[in-house]
């Protein structure tokens, strides 16, 4: 079975006095791969300037716009058809314990392979000891469950308490935050145990009553070896499958926000953004 | 022939028998490569010599050729002292510098290519995975990626030292944007502009096709299908310490100086503005550091780059020389494992040689460098400029103190050396109008392309003007002298 996934993704950059000159880049189409395709996508924005496709530096597809003329509003509209492949998480991975799970996750090869995702950032390091526990008697896909569980169970979703500039050691007194925090939080946790993980930007199904749907949504992937990068959602307590469409994934979310840019202009700024996902199950044929 | 006696402006060198001095040997005797020098400079007076420094020194004022030195308070603009006295390298010597630079340079390339692929010497164990972990460098944005060409440290500039055993040793490689090079041309413009009688007596290698040949290896790495390649040389602007290196180098090549804002991409194309309309660009040269190169994928405040920049070179669409990331192998860490590195990936032993060195990360020779701090030079392992050194015998028991407690606080990012004795060399000292044995180091530039390399047959030798400094960068007082090449030996 398939999901057949139609997303609206709207921007709206307002500039309280005109911009002389601006690049923007989004990085907000969703990727190719095993588990999902993108059958249509068009971009457009309210002032028909032409978009150029590019890349970010982790080659993940972007567009870019670059008007010619100044700029006080400008709307952006994204559509997109995506189809998931429904796929049984626990057939892939390993979670069953083994010993050589854990020598393999200490071994210098997987180490140095997975160094980039395995080095911390400011974004995902943690100055004082958590009330969390990795047990090595259990497999590393429980163990990161069990991570899952407690973020969801120790913090609360609440937005405008945070921003992306919060560093997690106010996350953790506060207790509260959105999915960019949790998935930092558990990056830096996974992390110090070893574990590569990465930040992932993407899409969430809406009208399940998850949190954080209305934005784009973060979550983590990990390296279990063996099992390859398996998907976590410690907003919502959930194994990232058929629920996430994912964008871009990187160390952390400065590698991958959705909106970046370089605009020249005195004076305040604003973006306004939504996120509209519905699905659809469509059979297989 | 006997030495000082019979000149006047040699009356007060004091040959240090503790130091290999480039000039004299143990017995006071003059070495025969500077034999008909020191000859023809015995005719000179003092107050020849006094004429002949002030006639440089304007030479170089005249010309513009300025730098600047970031202090503690000001910013201040200065000349770079010129001394009258040539550094001559036999041709024998410098065939041994030579392939030995150029060895390094090669090993370099390599150990880039590895660490930004399947990082094979990191699996191996021979070099520890700390080494790229850890450095601030390291840019995940290369990772996977292949530069055109293959080439990623296409210009290096390599600081080398004589030790008291009369060998050279190599004290750092620079492969991000080494400068430098533009001083040696001018130091030989004024020089033979002062005493072209002396020159010609020499069959020294010309300098100034450095120009040319590093036009010749950008033009190596043009993006696949450019026929006729667009080259350009970026820079920082006006302010940079090396404006006038910059502006030089692009004369030279006749190649576009631009900024940031000459510059844009479109549909990962990189264009240059003209009077008459947009001009690609297929070759960037660019002084400006990777953290500056792109505000939309590095630093985002960045004015001095251009947005879009690395997505343009990341699809092949133009080359970056050089590549960014190159940072990662110029740390003064990786330059510890320099033997290694050479022995790996070229199957060969390392021509010059590498000074020991302690690394303060490992517990043992953390200890040892704690205890004898006083017989050490202590280095931050990623600055530049000679910045933050502490060399050991020059400090207070109460430095030495506080020189412990920031490496004990921080191991990782410090190595230590013990102390080498930099040769040195006759130098014109305008206060006591005479020449003086002072320090001085050598620093080359090679050049890599994709099957072509260059070795510039000089370089830039540095002088402490300091009586007994040891740090001969610019930015720290330094002076420099030409430094010729012999084409056979004298």
């Amino acid at each position: 079975m398939n999901l057949d996934y139609k997303i609206r993704y709207t921007a709206k950059n307002t500039y309280e006095n005109k911009t002389h000159g601006a690049l923007w880049q989004f990085l907000i189409i969703p990727e190719n791969s095993e588990s999902q395709q993108l059958i249509f996508e068009d971009f457009s924005n309210s002032l028909n300037i032409p978009v150029e496709n590019s890349i970010n530096g982790y080659d993940f597809r972007t567009y870019r716009i670059r008007p010619r003329q100044s700029i006080e509003e400008i709307v952006f509209t994204a559509d997109f058809q995506v189809i998931k492949k429904v796929e049984n998480i626990f057939e892939r991975v390993s979670h069953e314990f083994s010993e050589s799970e854990y020598s393999d996750l200490k071994s210098l090869q997987f180490r140095a392979k997975n160094d980039m995702f395995l080095r911390f950032t400011d974004l995902t390091t943690l100055h004082q000891k958590v009330d969390f526990e990795f047990h090595e008697s259990i497999s590393l896909f429980e163990n990161l469950q069990n991570l899952n569980s407690w973020i969801k169970n120790e913090f609360t979703f609440k937005t405008n308490v945070t921003d992306i500039d919060t560093d997690l050691n106010h996350i953790l007194e506060i207790k509260q935050g959105v999915c960019q925090d949790f998935t930092h939080l558990f990056i830096a946790i996974a992390k110090q145990f070893g574990i590569p993980s990465r930040y992932v930007s993407g899409y969430l199904h809406q009208g399940n009553g998850y949190f954080g749907d209305s934005q784009m949504h973060a979550w983590v992937e990990c390296s279990i070896p063996g099992s390859g990068w398996i998907g976590f959602d410690p907003t919502n307590n959930l194994i990232a499958a058929e629920n996430h469409i994912k964008v871009a994934h990187g160390k952390d979310y400065s590698d991958c926000p959705p909106l970046k840019g370089v605009v020249y202009s005195s004076g305040k700024n604003e973006t306004e953004y939504s996120v509209q996902v519905s699905a659809q199950q469509q059979q297989q044929q | 022939m006997k030495s000082t006696n019979n000149n006047p402006t040699f009356k007060s060198y004091n040959r240090d028998p503790q130091l290999y001095d480039e000039i004299f040997d143990e017995n006071d005797n003059v070495r025969e490569t500077y034999e008909t020098l020191f000859e023809l400079y015995s005719e000179h007076s003092a107050k020849d010599f006094g004429r002949l420094n002030n006639k440089a020194k304007a030479s170089f004022f005249n010309q513009g050729i300025t730098f600047q030195v970031y202090g503690d308070h000001e910013i201040k603009e200065k000349i770079f002292p010129f001394d009258l006295f040539p550094r001559i390298i036999d041709a024998e010597e410098w065939k041994h510098i030579e392939k030995g630079v150029l060895q390094r340079s090669k090993a370099l390339n390599a150990f880039l290519r590895d660490v930004y692929h399947g990082k094979k010497i990191i699996k191996e164990g021979i070099v520890p995975l700390d080494l790229i972990s850890s450095s601030e460098n390291y840019l995940d944005q290369m990772n996977g990626f292949d530069p055109p060409g293959g080439i990623y440290n296409h210009i290096s500039g390599t600081d080398l030292i004589k030790h008291s055993d009369g060998k050279y040793y190599v004290l750092e490689d620079n492969i991000r944007c080494p400068s430098g090079v533009s001083y040696v041309i001018c130091n030989r413009t004024a020089l033979k502009r002062a005493l072209f009688g002396v020159f010609n007596h020499y069959q020294a290698y010309s300098v100034t096709n450095y120009a040319e040949n590093l036009l010749e290896i950008l033009e190596t790495v043009k993006p696949k299908g450019v026929d006729v390649a667009n080259c350009v040389v970026i820079t920082p602007g006006i302010y940079n310490s090396a404006y006038y290196e910059h502006s030089y180098l692009a004369k030279a090549m006749g190649v576009e100086l631009v900024e940031g804002q000459d510059l844009f991409v479109e549909n990962d194309f990189v264009y240059m503005k003209t009077i008459n309309g947009p001009e690609k660009v297929d070759v960037i040269y660019r002084r400006i550091d990777d953290q500056f190169l792109d505000p939309l994928e590095f630093k985002p405040d960045s004015t001095l780059g251009v947005p879009g920049l690395m997505a343009a070179y990341k699809k092949g669409n133009v080359c970056l020389v050089n590549a960014p990331g190159t940072g990662v192998a110029d740390d003064k860490a990786v330059y510890t494992y320099m033997p290694e590195i050479i022995k790996y990936y070229l199957n060969e032993e390392p021509i010059l040689n590498n000074v020991p060195t302690y690394h303060c990360s490992r517990p043992d020779e953390l200890k040892y460098v704690l205890d004898n701090i006083q017989n050490l030079v202590i280095k931050p392992v990623d600055e530049a400029g000679g910045y933050g050194i502490s060399i050991g015998n020059r400090l207070t028991e109460e430095e030495i103190e506080k020189v412990r407690q920031t490496v004990k606080a921080s191991p990782r990012k410090y190595i230590a050396q013990p102390i080498m004795s930099l040769s040195v060399h006759p130098t014109y000292i305008e206060d006591s109008k005479c020449f003086e044995p002072r320090h001085v180091d050598l620093r080359t530039f090679t050049l890599l392309g994709a099957d072509k390399n260059f070795v510039l047959k000089g370089g830039l030798t540095r002088v402490a003007l300091k009586k007994g400094n040891l740090i001969v960068n610019s930015s720290q007082g330094g002076g420099s002298k030409d430094t010729w090449v012999l084409k056979n030996n004298h």
